[in-house]
């Protein structure tokens, strides 16, 4: 099992393109959603809003997702129950890859972070040096933390979405000429 | 013959498709007996259901009626996580268009149907090298499929069928996609590891000049075995 969850992520990794433009967005949605946590008990109307309209997207970007990779990977997961993958074994794959890219996200967003203070911090004292740090527009850990149990929490649609067309492959697929 | 002999029995076996409204009767009372270490060429013309046969002998489709004993084993009706289990252990896939993960190398491709085992990364990856060492194609161990000519994507396919040490190999058309050069050498490769294994080698072609390297030949025709030499 954790064989195929590592070789989950090495399909995602070499995949390139698809996982770059997907952990990118995640990335997006996380700093938004976080960013609109926090500013909620300030603005709360608008932060609310903004942080469903990011849930949506996510929600969105979870089925989108898992839909790209079973439809790109649908022969090749026919190959691997051909060669003896169970759908369980199959479905570890494919689960690991979304996850694997949700996480990459977030990991990012942590990163993005540290740029994000030190970017305002230099501003802020660039224009008012009497600002203390304490009130500078930081996003709080809790609220990134929130954010990505929800975001790890949605990817379950997209999840259940990878489940069942990965169940509906039939490895006979495999047999059949590219093209037909 | 002793049943002890026989690898795959399958006896009345029929199988329909619908196919836009019509009735297509793939495979029609069939009954033959596959010994083991045997090499076994089916050949016919397209759509004379020899795919079909090749599919139902493995399990990756079941037959409306009859029975299909694999390796004493009837898995005419077993689940599809108990068929795919014994294609783990006992089958090795060869096919047409090679079926290879292209971002994965040749290595990992061959090392891939051992991944969900048991075995330890160090064993998988030894067994993956001789696989390849088998196929004459171990200086390629770390190329991608796009990197590599066809007869050579087919040698590491064959390597990937034979890593798990398989009774059977199945192969559907498998120089189908490969120059006549490429093609004797890929069907000598076969029966060298017929050979050396005793492994039991089931190929589908449509070629009549194929045959030649198979102990015995079924011919189909219109879902019906037209003869077995």
């Amino acid at each position: 099992m954790l064989r195929l969850w590592k070789k989950a992520i090495i399909l995602a990794l070499r995949s390139r393109k698809r996982y770059f433009v997907f952990t990118m967005m995640y990335t997006a949605l996380l700093f938004w959603s976080s960013y609109s946590l926090h500013i909620s008990s300030v603005q709360t109307t608008t932060a609310v809003t903004s942080f469903l309209i990011a849930m949506g997207i996510s929600i969105f970007l979870s089925l989108l997702y898992a839909w790209v990779i079973t439809n790109y990977r649908r022969r090749e997961i026919a190959t691997l129950k051909c060669i003896g993958y169970t759908n369980r074994d199959c479905k570890t794959i494919i689960i690991g890859e979304i996850l694997f890219a949700t996480i990459s996200g977030f990991i990012i967003v942590i990163e993005v972070l540290f740029h994000f203070v030190a970017a305002l911090g230099y501003f802020y004292s660039a224009v008012n040096p009497s600002v203390p740090s304490s009130q500078l527009p930081l996003i709080s850990l809790p609220a990134v933390l929130l954010t990505f149990g929800i975001f790890v929490s949605v990817q379950l649609i997209g999840i259940l979405l990878a489940n069942r067309r990965v169940l509906r492959v039939r490895p006979i697929i495999a047999l059949k000429k590219v093209g037909t | 013959m002793s049943s002890l002999d026989i690898m795959i029995s399958a006896s009345e076996v029929n199988k329909e498709y619908r196919r836009e409204g019509a009735i297509i009767r793939a495979l029609v009372d069939i009954t033959v007996d596959i010994k083991s270490g045997e090499f076994v060429c089916v050949q016919g013309p397209t759509g004379c259901g020899k795919s079909t046969l090749l599919n139902v002998l493995s399990g990756l489709d079941l037959p409306d009626s009859g029975k299909i004993v694999f390796d004493g084993e009837n898995i005419s009706r077993s689940t599809e996580d108990r068929l795919s289990r014994i294609r783990r252990q006992k089958i090795g896939f060869v096919f047409q268009d090679f079926n290879l993960i292209n971002t994965l190398t040749a290595v990992e491709n061959v090392e891939s149907p051992l991944w969900p085992t048991v075995l330890r990364n160090k064993e998988i990856e030894n067994r993956a090298i001789a696989a390849l060492r088998d196929v004459d194609l171990l200086e390629r161990k770390d190329h991608y499929p796009p990197q590599m000519s066809g007869g050579e994507q087919q040698r590491v396919a064959i390597a990937r069928a034979i890593v798990h040490r398989p009774r059977v190999i199945l192969a559907d058309e498998p120089t189908g996609n490969l120059d006549p050069e490429t093609e004797q050498q890929v069907m000598q490769l076969l029966k060298d590891i017929n050979k050396n294994y005793d492994t039991t080698m089931i190929v589908v072609t449509h070629r009549e000049a194929l045959t030649k390297f198979a102990n015995r030949v079924i011919k189909m025709d219109r879902g019906r075995i037209a003869s077995i030499k």
